[in-house]
């Protein structure tokens, strides 16, 4: 697959180009889905996720935006389950099920760019090192090693704790401590491609250092940065949930970490109301295992060879 | 004295995994008796100790100590909560009323063997008069002295330059001065390095680690008589949650709420067996303080307060919108009272709550009203703009270990958002340095009130005010009112109770119409101890009375223990069953799961 992506843009001049390289991408798709299709388990994450998804998406509708206001709430506080309210309520009196739902807006939301942005900062420094070599790879690398032996929660925590309370911060603070991996990752990545032929040939032909890193470099790193992409999201959601539980994400914003937070607040941990606890923990947990097996379905059909062991 | 803001209460975060992990593992309650068969009192306290040297120390777990580990002068009744003899067992004081005899008693000793005199007594005074650093916690009492001599061992004179009310209520622990005198640098002096620390109430400071523990030993010479427990512990519990997995199990005999045990804690142990849940009227009020363009006494600004609220309109506008009946019913669920005045009403000879014209009663509409005639008008997106031109938006202050906080905010989120006013919820684990730094336009501000209410009247007066911004003041939140201090000056010169208590009601008055201190509610005092360990105890007021926090040492000096017939409890080991029962489903669920895995990928293997 890699090298088609080479040789469509090397025959991008040649009669009909455009089209060529479009039936291509369209096989490529087809065979990554017939392949990923053998993994039950990333099926069962994909639909997994596709639920959740779902369920984010329409919270609007099947609960109003007023589901997260204190002062109309409808219950009174703390009830346990029952007809009207299937997971009870919380100490505000509010529909416990209603705020699970609009937490998953939260959760995912903020999972998905922390992600996005840990391994855009990942793959810069991973490419950039890879190819620049030398002293700048150097101090690039000891940087990310820095970062690696850092304790990421401590400096999440501290991160959060600095900058203003909202979720661009929580955001920020599990992106620019999570990017060491993937940085890692993608230099190896990177020294093995660039030391193939064909990019000796391209330097040959006048490619410059942004042709190389874009045209061909990023192409073929870029199944692993997807598959790592993945991967990252459950990792992101979990230390979301775990900045809110520790209270450093935006108080005001309902999300699963903050539920479990408001529960131990309100002394549901000793006093059993386990359904103020369970849901969020589960749905946390079921949403990570979810990007996690979609992650490693996506790694070993697109790198059988990388894919294993991380 | 006792009273304090429930300022820096360190976080409680990384306990919360340690209370999931006790909830699911019951284990069988340990009785209260240590290995060598003496009865311990162990109590789970949410505060750490600040200090314990009496010059220095303000927080309510350290005044607690100060009062087992040293006499005062005088006592409060648990009944009543009148002065009663305590190292003075009588008092009087001479027609001009500025001079007071105190008699002395002869049967109080230190526990290193010296008998306690008038000379300890006097010595402590005069310290406190002529060192600044050891007048930092109790200052104010001695203020208004001219002399202090001790003209017998039994005897004890202090002369007045003015009449003061608060003779019989002087809340300061006579140290041993044969002890003290040693003592260089009283600033720097926290009195925990050489125990057992010498003192002569009920209990002896026998050991302490800082945000750990605090032991105290019975003073079996005691004069009042020896305490029933021969150990009492403070226990510092970071997370309420452990604090009451720890009653549960049995560890801990007594939890002391932070500040109290919340609704559903207290719910949930009511049902318990061998625990009883205290819920009685608090002696806290639970306030909304409000920046009023923080000054020094110099007249320097401190901070920055939102300048439309030095409008009293705009105040009176925003505590109108707070429906204080919404938050004792939610957030407190019953467990408070309805906040009037700024005295709870547990003092019912200083309570005052406002007359009909007066109150401040919810009501929106007239909120917007109000706003509307100080000339804060809604733009075209309903929000409220400042004379700045800007939208207002108030940074309230807020205690992040305090829950109530926290959820009383949200409710002022939705309630002012309403009125087209902004609000950021400053959440903060000390919250002491923008306090002081006046960098807050509201804040959450509660303290315990004594029997007399002088302590928490003179923190609103300009006397406390900072010297200078760069100096700390004794104030709450730099009120500084002309009347109010002509009428706080009445009333400590008044030694008629029922004249006094018109006064402070008169002051009270005029707090609730400045509308710089809103009291939202009077929290309960919820606390929860182990029968099967406390046989009895005393409440203060007997009747309906709080145990943690007394303004005497009477619960823990009355606690009886329990006879321990070591039994133990079966629903404990009820739950260690289902804790093994389901550790070892999941082990049985986690080796099938592995098998299939194998299974599945057998051929992949080599």
């Amino acid at each position: 697959m890699t090298t088609e992506t080479a040789k469509g843009d090397a025959g991008a001049r040649t009669a009909g180009p455009r089209a060529l390289a479009r039936q291509r991408r369209r096989q490529s798709v087809v065979r990554f889905w017939k392949q990923y299709r053998t993994h039950r388990a990333g099926l069962a994450g994909l639909i997994a996720l596709a639920l959740f998804a779902l369920l984010a998406l329409t919270a609007p509708l099947t609960f109003g935006s007023d589901v997260a206001g204190v002062t109309g709430a409808p219950g009174q506080p703390m009830e346990s389950p029952s007809a009207e309210f299937p997971l009870g309520t919380d100490r505000f009196g509010r529909d416990l099920l209603g705020l699970l739902v609009w937490g998953s807006r939260v959760s995912l939301l903020v999972g998905l760019l922390a992600a996005a942005l840990s391994v855009a900062i990942g793959t810069t420094v991973g490419i950039t090192a890879g190819h620049f070599k030398g002293a700048y790879a150097t101090v690039l690398m000891r940087i990310t090693d820095w970062f690696l032996v850092m304790p990421t929660l401590v400096l999440a925590i501290a991160l959060a704790t600095v900058l203003p309370r909202s979720l661009g911060t929580v955001v920020l603070a599990i992106g620019v401590t999570s990017w060491p991996t993937t940085a890692r990752l993608v230099r190896a990545q990177t020294l093995a491609v660039e030391s193939r032929p064909y990019i000796e040939r391209a330097k040959a032909l006048g490619g410059g250092h942004w042709h190389v890193m874009s045209r061909h470099v990023l192409p073929n790193v870029m199944p692993l940065v997807l598959a790592q992409t993945t991967l990252m999201i459950s990792s992101s959601i979990l230390a979301e949930a775990t900045l809110a539980f520790l209270g450093v994400s935006d108080p005001n914003v309902v999300s699963w970490g903050g539920l479990l937070q408001d529960a131990r607040e309100a002394g549901a941990v000793s006093s059993g109301n386990w359904w103020y606890l369970v849901p969020p923990g589960i749905a946390i947990a079921v949403v990570a295992l979810a990007f996690t097996l979609c992650g490693r379905a996506v790694e070993s059909v697109l790198n059988p060879r990388l894919g294993v062991g991380r | 004295m006792s009273t304090q803001k429930q300022h820096s209460r360190a976080r409680r975060l990384l306990a919360a995994g340690a209370a999931v992990l006790t909830l699911s593992a019951g284990l069988a309650p340990q009785q209260a008796v240590a290995a060598d068969g003496d009865k311990v009192l162990t109590v789970a306290v949410a505060q750490s100790v600040d200090s314990l040297s009496p010059f220095l120390a303000a927080r309510l777990l350290s005044t607690s100590i100060h009062r087992l580990m040293y006499e005062y002068l005088t006592n409060y009744d648990p009944g009543d909560a009148r002065a009663v003899p305590a190292l003075a067992t009588e008092w009087k004081s001479s027609p001009d009323k500025l001079t007071w005899t105190y008699t002395i008693r002869s049967d109080s000793k230190w526990s290193d063997g010296q008998q306690a005199t008038a000379e300890d007594a006097a010595w402590t005074f005069n310290k406190m008069m002529t060192d600044e650093a050891a007048a930092t916690a109790n200052g104010s009492f001695v203020a208004n002295f001219r002399k202090v001599t001790a003209p017998s061992p039994t005897e004890l004179v202090i002369e007045l330059k003015k009449p003061q009310a608060t003779m019989t209520a002087l809340d300061v622990p006579i140290v041993p001065k044969h002890v003290w005198e040693k003592v260089g640098d009283f600033s720097k002096f926290n009195n925990d390095k050489d125990f057992p620390v010498v003192g002569n109430g009920p209990f002896v400071l026998t050991d302490y680690k800082p945000d750990s523990y605090v032991r105290l030993k019975a003073n079996k010479d005691f004069w009042r008589g020896a305490p029933k427990f021969d150990e009492l512990v403070f226990r510092y519990y970071k997370d309420q949650d452990a604090a009451v997995a720890a009653l549960r199990k049995g560890e801990v005999s007594f939890v002391a709420g932070a500040p109290a045990l919340t609704p559903a804690q207290a719910a949930s142990l009511k049902g318990e067996k061998n625990i009883h849940v205290n819920d009685a009227p608090g002696r806290r009020f639970y306030a909304l303080a409000v920046n009023p363009g923080a000054k020094a006494r110099n007249g320097q600004k401190i901070g920055d307060g939102h300048p439309s609220l030095l409008d009293q309109r705009v105040r009176h506008a925003l505590f109108t919108a707070v429906d204080r009946k919404t938050i004792i019913d939610k957030v407190f669920q019953g467990y408070a009272v309805q906040g009037e005045g700024y005295i709870p009403p547990r003092f019912s000879s200083y309570f005052w709550k406002p007359a009909d014209g007066q109150e401040l009663a919810y009501d929106p509409a007239k909120a917007g009203q109000l706003l509307d005639q100080a000339g804060y008008k809604k733009n075209g997106d309903g929000k409220r703009v400042g004379k700045d031109g800007k939208p207002i938006n108030y940074r309230i202050l807020c205690h992040a270990t305090d829950s109530n906080d926290k959820a009383i905010g949200q409710y002022l989120q939705e309630w002012w958002g309403e009125l087209g006013i902004g609000v950021t919820l400053n959440c903060l684990d000390n919250v002491s340095d923008p306090w002081l730094a006046g960098t807050y336009d509201l804040a959450f501000d509660g303290w315990s009130v004594n029997p007399d209410p002088d302590f928490v009247l003179s923190i609103h007066t300009c006397g406390a005010l900072p010297a200078t911004p760069k100096d700390t003041g004794a104030t709450d939140n730099f009120i500084c009112d002309k009347r109010y201090d002509d009428l706080y000056a009445k009333q400590l010169a008044e030694y008629d109770p029922a004249k006094r208590a018109d006064i402070v009601k008169q002051m009270e008055s005029r707090l609730y119409d400045l509308g710089y201190m809103n009291v939202m509610a009077y929290p309960n005092a919820v606390e929860a101890y182990r029968t099967d360990q406390i046989k009895s105890i005393t409440t203060m007021p007997a009747k309906a009375g709080n145990i943690y926090g007394q303004d005497g040492y009477w619960s823990w000096w009355s606690a009886t223990p329990a006879d321990s017939d070591g039994s133990s409890d079966d629903s404990g080991s009820t739950g260690v069953v289902i804790g093994v029962v389901a550790g070892a489903a999941v082990l049985v669920g986690a080796g099938v799961f592995f098998a299939l895995r194998r299974r599945a990928t057998a051929e992949d293997r080599e």
